[in-house]
């Protein structure tokens, strides 16, 4: 079956536990096999898949499964108010340095799993998978200019995430 | 040439320089990374950036990102077990 291995990943982004994603791909799996036949041929099986998914995870797991830890505003906050001002050029100097990308390994999936999830969903989606935004509209039954509008926001929150990371540690 | 650009960035940028098209210009670049910009508007991105460093800078934060992120969150392989149970299931329908 083509697109496990994303589909898992998928899972497990969304909802940060192992057997809640084994169970929530086991699940997709067994609703594309019912419902095969709405599948329209020459249309995208990925975006398909991935929407069956997404459809699965709101009704039957987002509610018990564990809220992701929230962005810590206070972190971010203070990070602002010190006199560090400008984040964004020192943050610049520091992604694009080999040994700080190779140790920002825990700390991007960390950002990024502190997302809430709507706006972890659009990023996965974008950057991962490289779905398009009229694909990701369609997955996520929004309209297209909310799918920019959220990824827009996604991208900012994570940014801000990653200079609070790279000033706690140190790097400027 | 990216370090040669920082410096002479962190040495000669002001840290006030603001850029009036900074916003602007960051959304339509996100389209263009993203692919889905119009060729005008990717004409646009390319042509300031190349003479603000602001923007740049914010570019290539931009592509940076999506970089780690490729890199760092992708390489989640599903376990076998879950794969067995899946065909088994599937299977026996």
């Amino acid at each position: 079956m083509p697109y496990l291995d994303a589909l898992y990943n998928f899972a497990y982004k969304l909802t940060l536990n192992e057997d809640d994603a084994k169970d929530l791909l086991q699940d997709t799996c067994m609703k594309a096999y019912r419902f095969i036949n709405s599948f329209e041929k020459g249309t995208n099986a990925k975006a398909w898949l991935f929407r069956i998914l997404k459809n699965s995870f709101i009704n039957d797991y987002r509610k018990k499964s564990k809220a992701p830890a929230m962005v810590d505003y206070q972190d971010v906050e203070s990070y602002y108010n010190s006199d560090k001002g400008d984040s964004s050029r020192e943050i610049t100097v520091d992604l694009r340095a080999e040994t700080v990308r190779d140790k920002l390994g825990d700390e991007i999936t960390i950002a990024l799993n502190s997302l809430d999830v709507d706006f972890r969903t659009v990023i996965i989606l974008c950057d991962l998978e490289g779905f398009k935004y009229d694909e990701m509209a369609k997955i996520l039954d929004i309209p297209i200019g909310t799918v920019r509008s959220r990824l827009h926001r996604a991208r900012n929150m994570l940014k801000v995430k990653l200079a609070v990371y790279a000033a706690k540690m140190g790097y400027k | 040439m990216n370090k040669l650009i920082h410096w002479i960035g962190k040495t000669f940028g002001s840290k006030s320089n603001k850029c009036p098209e900074e916003e602007h210009c960051l959304e339509l670049a996100r389209l263009m990374l993203d692919e889905e910009s119009t060729a005008d508007d990717k004409q646009y991105v390319m042509k300031h950036i190349g003479s603000c460093y602001k923007c740049y800078d914010n570019y290539d934060v931009e592509k940076a990102i999506r970089e780690v992120v490729k890199q760092k969150c992708k390489n989640l392989k599903i376990p076998q077990d879950v794969t067995n149970q899946i065909r088994e299931k599937i299977g026996a329908h």
